[in-house]
């Protein structure tokens, strides 16, 4: 018989909140976080101002070697080791898939680089694993006694969904039967703003910050920074039922490709992309009839927005599934937008809501189905997409058998 | 601020642990369980806060051993042994460690001090 995978815990870390009643309640009464950055008045973020890892992981000495993205990887895993009340032997058989960013924040590690001269006094020992992508596996790891199979994925905005998506596949393929897969990224630093501005990616966020993600506007003219971090149990379907585990959802299909067309534009047919969906899609033993919504990647750049709006265009032709953008609440997360965004889409799914896309007042494409006004909704299968610098493409369905 | 107290921010900060688990008595590695890691973390904020030269094999007495069998296979003694390759502990100190080999790791945060004490007088 096929192995189903579902998902019985969530730890998550959003500006939305910690918990998925808090994520609802902080959507209903759009509480969002968003502000200049104290780096740049012309660039809005969407920080999580006065998060500690301390208050999740406990003491830990290795924290020394945490950049802030890998804090919220670790934070967030540890919150969904504890929720999971699993027992120590599945612990150190579970598998640990994670998306991870670079850490951009060289003028912060970095002070005073002059000359290319970095050897300071006070520099660490071991400086340089606030580098290296496994860091974050590394200490969850040790924190949490877990010792199965391991995959940290840097394939950039697509990253944590993908490490989902292998995760699940792992399990639905029998070589393991369970696995805390996600991700944590931050980009609010000095050097990452920097690097977004040059780019031209970002939005011009001279205006109210609160109004500068806007996905699938016509005014859309970048994406706004955030961070977090988000992790799941992923878990055999009789496994879980076996412990009484409570189900969030079950990933019933993935898929995943690359553009090869360009360093950070979307190939803008959406050729490849709408390979990913389709694979996922076929996967799941679904038809697009059967998604009722759709979580966009809508970043609120001109390209991104325009090339996914067409392929959902072309994929589900006049039936479009509600489309939803959670870039617009909390901005984007860079590698862990994914296991983020799947938060909420699960407390979306939890209590039959569809939150509006915010900002969106003349949707850059006609006959999309764009949620403009929140609605009470239940969703039946809801298609997670991401597509990264890169070229990189990814999409995961979530079926909601919480009431099976 | 003393060396004792500069020693125990650091050791708090790298162990994240709190100031007051921390004397010049207490055990680096067999009470504050530090690691091969930590304790290269250590050296460097040493080189840094004191602005001295920090040999990593004599703070942190990795030959002690070692230089016990030396004496022993070259018929030394012992304490005259290690009073010539450790020179910054005082023989009341290495009677005390000589004594305690068999407990484990020896080194303690008062060996620290004496370390930074003669490197900063040789200064």
């Amino acid at each position: 018989m096929q192995r189903r995978v579902v998902i019985t815990s969530i730890g998550v870390i959003s500006s939305l909140g910690f918990t998925l009643e808090e994520i609802l309640n902080n959507l209903k009464n759009e509480n969002t976080s968003f502000e200049k950055s104290i780096f740049d008045d012309e660039v809005a973020v969407s920080p999580i101002n006065g998060f500690d890892v301390k208050d999740f992981a406990g003491h830990f000495k290795d924290k020394r070697y945490l950049n802030r993205g890998a804090q919220f990887c670790v934070a967030s895993a540890i919150e969904a080791v504890k929720k999971a009340g699993i027992a120590k032997k599945s612990l150190a058989e579970a598998g640990l898939f994670l998306g991870t960013g670079p850490n951009l924040d060289i003028g912060g590690e970095f002070p005073d680089v002059k000359e290319g001269e970095i050897d300071r006094k006070d520099l660490m020992a071991l400086w340089m694993l606030k580098f290296l992508p496994n860091t974050a596996a590394s200490v969850i790891a040790i924190l949490a006694g877990i010792h199965g199979e391991n995959q940290t994925l840097t394939t950039a905005c697509s990253a944590s969904l993908q490490a989902i998506g292998e995760a699940f596949r792992k399990i639905k393929n029998g070589y393991i039967d369970l696995a805390f897969a996600g991700g944590g990224d931050s980009r609010l630093s000095k050097s990452s703003i920097l690097a977004y501005k040059k780019a031209h990616v970002l939005c011009d966020g001279t205006g109210k910050p609160e109004r500068a993600s806007r996905p699938f506007d016509r005014s859309r003219n970048g994406f706004v920074p955030g961070e977090g971090g988000a992790f799941f149990l992923l878990e055999e379907l009789q496994h879980a039922q076996k412990r009484g585990a409570v189900i969030y959802g079950e990933i019933c299909g993935y898929g995943a490709s690359i553009d090869g067309y360009s360093m950070t534009a979307p190939e803008p047919e959406g050729i490849w992309a709408e390979g990913s969906v389709n694979a996922a899609l076929q996967e799941a033993g679904l038809a697009p009839s059967d998604i009722n919504v759709i979580s966009s990647h809508g970043t609120g750049t001109l390209l991104n927005d325009s090339m996914e709006a067409d392929l959902i265009d072309r994929v589900y032709g006049k039936r479009s599934p509600f489309i939803i953008a959670v870039k617009s609440w909390i901005g984007h997360i860079a590698a862990a937008c994914g296991a983020v965004e799947l938060a909420i889409c699960l407390a979306c799914m939890k209590y039959s809501y569809l939150p509006k896309i915010k900002n969106l007042d003349e949707p850059c494409h006609a006959g999309l189905n764009f949620v403009r006004e929140e609605q009470s909704y239940p969703i039946r299968n809801i298609l997670l997409e991401n597509f990264g610098f890169g070229g990189q493409n990814s999409v995961l369905i979530i079926k909601n058998i919480v009431t099976l | 601020m003393d060396i004792l107290e500069e020693i125990t921010e650091i050791l708090a900060e790298i162990l994240d642990i709190e100031n007051n688990n921390i004397s010049p008595e207490t055990y680096l590695i067999r009470e504050l369980g530090a690691e091969s890691i930590d304790l290269l973390e250590l050296a460097v904020a040493l080189n840094s806060r004191f602005k001295i030269d920090v040999n990593d094999d004599e703070i942190f007495l990795r030959k002690l051993r070692q230089y016990v069998t030396e004496a022993e296979q070259q018929d030394k003694d012992i304490l005259q042994y290690l009073a010539e390759k450790l020179p910054f502990l005082m023989h009341k100190r290495l009677e005390e460690i000589i004594a305690d080999l068999e407990g484990g790791p020896t080194l303690r945060v008062k060996d620290l001090i004496s370390y930074v004490e003669r490197q900063r007088d040789g200064n």
